[in-house]
């Protein structure tokens, strides 16, 4: 029950009040039990239909109603169905949202000879124009809509006057987003149907799809879009919409970098996305004969993972002298790499830089009109990563500051995500540099990420942060032999899991607390420096003695 | 105050001749779960009348397996997990014809690897959690075919990250709850884009500290629990002012009557005292009970139940 105002009222009001309820819950079971007598003898009568007509008038949820009136109906001429879709119409004005009366609406339209969609259409005009949130007209729209192949652009203009109006209009935003790829699909693959959707299996979903919208029709988009926050700067649909649009390609499903390791004999291997390896037809082939390999994913908390592991049979390649040719394919999605690094990510084009550029330059003259506007801070954000990460880092970084002062509720979102745009701009500092170190000290970071992209790092300083774990995607960082993460608030090291280079690790006044929080270092063969400094695990008796019983190998111990 | 809140459950099923008790005889089943979890998770179960429950939902199970909201009334996938779950609550599922329960559930996935609610055909994502929960209680997720049951809910994936109904609907708070629980259940968790629809859950928080189901729409404390759930399955929950939403959620109480409404003011009901209180447990509040936020139970029955669903971290 939502939106019930709790109203008080004298004795006299409330007796008068228990009185009139009283009598209604009388009729209402003498109504309810008659209709179960009649149906658990096998009626299907005109009085029945009376009855639950009576009663799902004002309760509309009674499902079972719904089910013996079909019932019923089952057994009459379907020139009978009129007079159910005029009770169905009265049913709605009373009730709008009520699951049963769209679905009953639904069941008794599809079984006419010939439904007339056209009305039903303008019943969802109707409605949608008392109340153009209402998601249960929507969803009946869209089955009218594919029944009768209404064409997507006539649709796309029905948006469009929606939207012209002023309040509530994300779901006409959202229809936008499923309508546009199917109208103008991003060639070359994969096949799209441009005017009907299919009937057999499910539309494509507007994110896990690659139905992307295609650039042309993109760039008009934001026109649209951008008259909208214009209009109304505190209309968060359109702001929403635009994020959506500002989204950056998807990389396509590769392999994203092929480690070997002669020494260890060992290959890693990092994917664009989190892959289960063991079902998924990844083949290593070594001078042209295919390997026989176990793969295992970095960590067991994993059984999907951007990277995976496997031992090379011994011998294979560990001799020194001879060149090897190694390659891994991914036969699933018919791709392979060969030992390289490739970086996957999508350039603009000219047209959509030029026109990034002007929805900045208009954003911030927005700003300057409303400063407090925390979607209007943050597009601008989105908008300088989409042309130019590093060269707007400094503008970022300022953002988001302003961003935790005037939407305060939210700054631990703002936090993660400037982290991760801190990460993802040193790791393209790194790639252009072309070495492998990785310095994340000192940048405010409250959470890690992209740790599938630092397979190849050897150092890494995450040094005066506010990271409270190192989580199991750290087992990711298959070549890193030196740990730097002095100063944080660490308590947790589950990614230190099976690091087989980790040599030196400093961990100095952070939240070690336990001598258990440490029992995975056990996992790291290589590691002799160990810095434990200012944790709270050094106060506990006899930890220099503890720790040498665990960590035997670690001769440079700094407590 | 959960003492007051203990209360007003307790009395609530006693009082059989009210007219709204009575109208929501259709969704009966579900309102025994919601009492008897929330009691639980207070601690205080065994105020409930556990034969006269079990004797109740025996006799709702029909011959197709499915179970019904109250006597009388048709099986639907609702009503069989609200009664799975308050079975589980006693450790006595076997009160049911489980095999029976399983088969009808299997009978509900359609081609496309939804799932009906009921021989109707009515398809709602509601409905493939619903599914999935009931089946994880029961130790038979094998039954369906699960590919093609995460298919379907990839498929009602939005621009916005969140999820709707079917295919093309909006998102919604409601809706999300069941698609991460779902997507949870069926160890599919690294399909979600949980930055962004971590956003958007974020930003169903108002001024007021209480949470939305959706852009431009008022809070309600329901929304405590299909946002917040949402939010702890993909590993954003400190995404949201913790303390304001407290604030928010304790407003919405009813010092005189004990429960909690949907928003300050209104009406108290058992629905909204459950989200009230499993929301408050998922914030940490200590004299409540763990509650998984998955499948809205208390975790002990759970771990009892050796049942553990993935969480993002």
């Amino acid at each position: 029950q939502h939106g019930r105002v709790k109203l008080k009222s004298t004795a006299q009001q409330e007796e008068e009040k228990r009185k009139e309820r009283e009598k209604k819950l009388k009729i209402y079971v003498a109504a309810r039990d008659a209709i179960f007598t009649k149906r658990m003898e096998g009626v299907l009568d005109d009085e029945a239909l009376q009855l639950t007509q009576q009663l799902l008038s004002s309760n509309p949820d009674f499902a079972t109603l719904w089910n013996y009136r079909r019932e019923i109906l089952l057994h009459l001429e379907t020139k009978m169905y009129e007079a159910e879709l005029l009770f169905l119409e009265s049913c709605l004005k009373v009730n709008p949202k009520s699951y049963g009366s769209w679905h009953h609406r639904g069941w008794v339209s599809a079984r006419l000879p010939r439904p007339d969609w056209a009305r039903e259409l303008g019943l969802c005009d109707r409605c949608l124009s008392l109340d153009d949130r209402n998601f249960h007209c929507w969803d009946y729209r869209r089955m009218v809509v594919k029944m009768s192949g209404v064409p997507v652009d006539q649709e796309l203009q029905f948006t469009d006057r929606l939207i012209g109006s002023n309040f509530s209009n994300y779901s006409s935003w959202h229809y936008r987003s499923t309508l546009l790829p199917l109208l103008h699909p991003e060639s070359p693959d994969p096949p799209s149907p441009c005017h009907q959707p299919s009937h057999s299996s499910p539309p494509p979903s507007p994110q896990t799809h690659s139905h992307r919208v295609c650039e042309e029709q993109l760039l008009k988009e934001y026109e649209l879009v951008q008259n909208a926050f214009f209009t109304d700067p505190n209309d968060q649909s359109a702001w929403f919409y635009y994020r959506w649009l500002l989204g950056r390609a998807e990389r396509e499903e590769m392999i994203s970098c092929v480690f070997v390791s002669r020494e260890e004999e060992r290959v890693a291997v990092a994917f664009s996305r989190p892959v289960n390896a063991s079902s998924s037809g990844l083949m290593l082939v070594l001078d042209g004969q295919p390997q026989r390999v176990e793969w295992r994913s970095v960590h067991p908390h994993f059984r999907h993972s951007p990277v995976w592991i496997c031992a090379l049979p011994p011998g294979t390649i560990s001799d020194i002298i001879n060149e090897h040719n190694l390659t891994v394919h991914w036969t699933e999605k018919h791709t392979h790499r060969d030992s390289s690094f490739l970086s996957g990510r999508s350039e603009l084009s000219v047209e959509k830089t030029s026109v990034l550029q002007s929805e900045l330059q208009s954003c911030n003259q927005l700003l300057e009109l409303e400063p407090q506007n925390k979607w209007c801070l943050l597009t601008i954000v989105l908008l300088m990563r989409a042309l130019d990460p590093l060269g707007y880092e400094r503008e970022t970084l300022s953002h988001f500051q302003t961003l935790k002062e005037v939407d305060s509720m939210r700054s631990a979102y703002y936090g993660d995500l400037c982290s991760k745009f801190m990460i993802e701009n040193t790791i393209l500092k790194m790639e252009y540099a072309e070495v492998r170190v990785f310095s994340l000290s000192d940048k405010n970071l409250t959470m890690l990420c992209h740790l599938d992209q630092l397979l190849l790092v050897t150092h890494i300083n995450l040094s005066c942060n506010q990271l409270l774990r190192l989580p199991p995607q750290f087992a990711m960082l298959q070549c890193l032999e030196v740990l730097e993460a002095d100063d944080n608030a660490i308590e947790n090291l589950d990614g230190l899991y099976y690091l087989p280079k980790l040599q030196e690790v400093s961990l100095k006044n952070n939240q070690i607390s336990k001598l258990s929080d440490l029992q995975l270092l056990t996992s790291c063969p290589k590691l002799t420096c160990l810095d434990l400094r200012g944790n709270p695990v050094t106060q506990i008796a006899n930890i220099q003695s503890e720790l040498t019983e665990l960590l035997p190998s670690v001769t440079d111990l700094l407590i | 105050m959960l003492d007051k809140h203990a209360d007003y459950i307790a009395a609530y099923g006693s009082k059989k001749d009210d007219y709204e008790y009575t109208l929501s005889e259709y969704l009966r089943m579900s309102g025994i779960y919601w009492g008897l979890t929330v009691m639980d998770l207070m601690g205080q179960l065994t105020r409930m009348n556990q034969q006269e429950i079990s004797d109740f939902i025996k006799s709702c199970q029909h011959d197709c397996g499915g179970v019904s909201a109250s006597i009388g009334h048709d099986p639907h996938v609702l009503y069989t997990l609200s009664a799975v779950q308050i079975l589980s609550l006693y450790d006595n599922v076997n009160v049911l014809d489980v095999d029976k329960v399983v088969e009808y559930v299997r009978g509900l996935q359609q081609e496309d690897g939804s799932f009906a609610g009921d021989k109707w055909g009515e398809i709602d994502t509601r409905f493939s959690f619903c599914a999935v929960a009931t089946l994880a209680l029961l130790g038979r997720l094998d039954a369906i075919n699960m590919d093609k049951a995460v298919e379907f809910v990839l498929s009602c994936m939005n621009f916005d990250g969140g999820f709707g109904c079917r295919p093309g609907s909006e998102s919604h708070a409601g809706q999300i709850y069941c698609c991460t629980g779902f997507l949870s259940i069926a160890g599919q968790l690294h399909q979600v884009n949980a930055d962004l629809l971590g956003w958007w859950l974020c930003e169903r928080q108002l001024p007021s500290g209480g949470l939305n189901g959706r852009p431009e729409k008022l809070p309600d404390v329901c929304y405590s629990w299909w946002v917040l759930a949402s939010l702890k399955i993909i590993g954003r929950i400190h995404w949201i002012d913790k303390s304001k939403l407290r604030s928010f959620i304790l407003a919405c109480q009813d010092e005189e009557t004990g429960g909690f409404a949907d928003r300050p003011g209104d009406m108290v009901d058992p629905f909204h005292t459950l989200f009230g209180v499993a929301g408050l447990s998922l914030l940490g509040e200590g004299q409540i009970k763990d509650v998984n936020p998955v499948l809205c139970m208390p975790e002990d029955v759970l771990e009892r139940l050796g049942l553990h669903p993935d969480l993002l971290s």
